[in-house]
């Protein structure tokens, strides 16, 4: 298992449309992923889950990713984060 | 008289709502109210579960293959609009999601209270955000369930029967505007919704007028009652008489020349031949000023003047007021960007209880100078300015900047004003944009140092040709030195425009330097992607945008730069003076 924290910045945090990117992006492994914050903590893989966590611009979020292709898909997911979801940062 | 003709002839009415997409139309009324009261038993029997996991499987697939008949109906270049539909998609595909529904059947809970209960569950924790945009998200979500439990009982929607009407009902699901819109309805008036959710959005990106907001919309309005929907104005008359249509007609011939002139370019992104983007935005001092911006196709407001309160009322707007006023633009917008500026006045423009007369008002007490000396007035512009920045897409611009102490300051006020927020749980952008105006030649000299405490820059060309050349536009012995495209005054852009690329921050035109047709190659050159013209002024740019090559644009303003005459340089750009 690894972990490890990504940040939100672009300038609308993580709406519908990158919350869809990260739910596309992380189905597409086979690793277990989560995304926790403060404590609340929801399954990567779930639309309803990544848009309940609300992640503003700003918000520390933890990638947790346990799995057979667990460094590939973190290498990936963390991108994806930094590119600001390809968003206004 | 019969008792069908005394129902025809019933008497006008004005109602009001929330103008939500713009856009004239008069048509007759249809209501559109999906039977959603129903009721339906709790507990199910052990022998009953298979049937309602079935008949949930069934829901889905039918919603589903719905949805994926919406989004094939999307023409292309409505990337907005698909993403919208294919995130309801993710939702009932949300094997997660679905799944905690499955087994709330499994355990003995009828279909249709799982998926109420599930989905009420998820709707409540979006609505205890205090982000507006996630609320309006949870609205989608009650759509997507009143889908499936109208799916489960086999009730389908006759959407074509709104053709050439407009659709009155409580609130339009993405998906409905998309239907409605495919079936020819012209219109939509609802009694809830959000002038930021999807489908306000949808409606202006399909271009039928929208009004939102009409409180007991289905009492007042009844089936086939003819109605007038200004989109603009928010009003909707109810049986209009023959003064209020033939207004209207005027109006919309009014419109129809209009887009006449504009409807081909505006969609057409703006970019040069070699694909440099350039983002249009306008220039705006009232907030219905933001209809015509959107129609000319402006892709944000790049600078409002807030002091056009001030000059209205004729004294200090209060809080309330301007954040009223700052909502209304930036909601209308959305989207797209909107940059306030503080107050920028003048004693020349405002005398009033504000300060004692100025031999040099110019030079005097005005932007940062006088917020600076009256916080008061200053922090009840800055608390406006947050709550209305809720929806993230406000940006706030310092007037006047001379000195980097000016900058720190005025953000050391925006943190205290915030910290008062977050104290008494009010909601606001924790991001707001803080930028600078430059239009001073001391900004300029220094724009590096401030660049790195501004997330953004604009150039205000007047000001600046103003302060550089020492000329008072106003006074006629002088005002024939006043030139924008002075040597001195190009040489102020280009290092403004190096300085935001060094810290990399976006640096934009504003004043009317911006709308000059001889300018626009020259501005492009110099590095600026980002002009804000009036909005009349939006299409005539775009189209010169258009046709500039930036690869030779740069060239040409690197030669143009090293000119020393101003009347050489008004030659190479064909100016007659």
């Amino acid at each position: 298992m690894i972990e490890k924290e990504v940040l939100i910045v672009n300038r609308a945090g993580m709406h519908t449309r990158p919350a869809s990117q990260v739910v596309k992006l992380a189905s597409k492994f086979k690793s277990e992923i989560s995304l926790e914050r403060d404590g609340f903590v929801i399954n990567a893989k779930s639309i309803i889950g990544v848009m309940t966590l609300a992640a503003e611009q700003g918000a520390k979020l933890k990638l947790i990713i346990k799995g057979d292709d667990e460094n590939q898909a973190m290498e990936e997911l963390c991108k994806l984060f930094e590119s600001g979801f390809g968003e206004d940062i | 008289m019969t008792l069908n003709n005394l129902s025809n002839n019933v008497h006008r009415r004005i109602i009001n709502g929330i103008p939500s997409s713009p856009g004239l139309v008069l048509a007759k009324a249809i209501l559109f109210q999906p039977d959603l009261e129903f009721t339906y038993k709790d507990q199910i029997t052990a022998d009953q579960i298979q049937d309602n996991l079935d008949r949930l499987d069934i829901a889905l697939n039918d919603t589903i293959s719905d949805l994926y008949t919406v989004l094939n109906k999307i023409g292309e270049n409505k990337e907005e609009i698909t993403q919208v539909i294919e995130s309801h998609l993710m939702i009932l595909k949300d094997d997660y999601f679905i799944d905690l529904i499955r087994n709330q059947i499994k355990s003995g809970t009828s279909v249709e209270k799982a998926i109420v209960d599930e989905f009420d569950k998820q709707s409540n924790l979006l609505l205890k955000s205090k982000d507006l945009l996630l609320k309006e998200r949870a609205y989608e979500l009650e759509q997507i369930k009143d889908r499936l439990l109208l799916s489960l009982r086999n009730k389908c929607i006759l959407y074509e029967a709104a053709k050439d009407l407009i659709v009155v009902a409580k609130s339009l699901s993405p998906a409905d505007v998309i239907k409605f819109h495919d079936a020819g309805a012209k219109g939509f008036i609802t009694e809830v919704g959000g002038i930021t959710s999807h489908s306000s959005i949808l409606a202006r990106n399909l271009a039928i007028p929208m009004i939102i907001g009409v409180i007991h919309a289905l009492e007042f309005i009844k089936e086939n009652n003819e109605i007038i929907l200004d989109g603009y104005s928010g009003q909707i008359v109810i049986n209009p008489d023959e003064v209020s249509i033939r207004k209207f007609n005027e109006k919309l011939k009014k419109e129809e020349d209009r887009l006449k002139i504009y409807g081909e370019i505006k969609d057409v992104k703006s970019e040069t031949k070699d694909g440099k983007y350039i983002r249009l935005m306008a220039n705006i001092d009232i907030a219905k000023d933001i209809d015509n911006a959107m129609i000319f196709g402006a892709e944000g407001i790049g600078l409002v003047r807030s002091e056009h309160l001030i000059i209205t009322l004729n004294r200090i707007p209060t809080e309330e007021e301007q954040y009223q006023w700052y909502k209304s633009i930036v909601e209308r917008a959305y989207p797209q960007p909107v940059t306030i500026r503080g107050f920028d006045i003048g004693t020349d423009k405002f005398s009033m209880g504000v300060h004692k007369h100025e031999k040099n008002p110019a030079l005097g007490f005005r932007g940062i100078r006088y917020l600076l000396a009256e916080p008061i007035v200053f922090k009840s512009q800055i608390r406006a300015i947050l709550r209305a920045s809720v929806n993230r897409n406000l940006n706030f611009m310092l007037p006047m900047i001379t000195c980097f102490e000016q900058i720190l300051k005025a953000k050391e006020l925006i943190y205290e004003v915030m910290d008062e927020l977050c104290r008494n749980d009010i909601s606001f952008d924790e991001n707001l944009q803080i930028g600078v105006m430059i239009e001073t030649p001391a900004a300029v000299m220094i724009a590096e140092k401030l660049a790195e405490v501004s997330e953004f820059f604009s150039i205000g060309t007047n000001d600046l040709t103003q302060y550089t050349l020492a000329v008072d536009r106003s006074n006629e012995f002088v005002s024939n030195l006043f030139d924008s495209f002075h040597p001195s005054v190009l040489l102020m852009i280009k290092k403004t425009a190096e300085a935001a690329f060094s810290k990399n921050i976006p640096v934009s035109v504003c004043g009317e330097l911006a709308g000059h047709p001889a300018a626009t190659k020259l501005l492009i050159g110099l590095g600026i992607n980002q002009l804000s013209v009036s909005p009349p002024n939006l299409l005539d740019l775009k189209r010169r945008v258009l046709e500039i090559d930036y690869s030779e644009a740069k060239i040409f303003a690197e030669d143009l730069l090293k000119v020393t005459n101003c009347e050489n340089i008004r030659e190479k750009l064909s100016i007659n003076k």
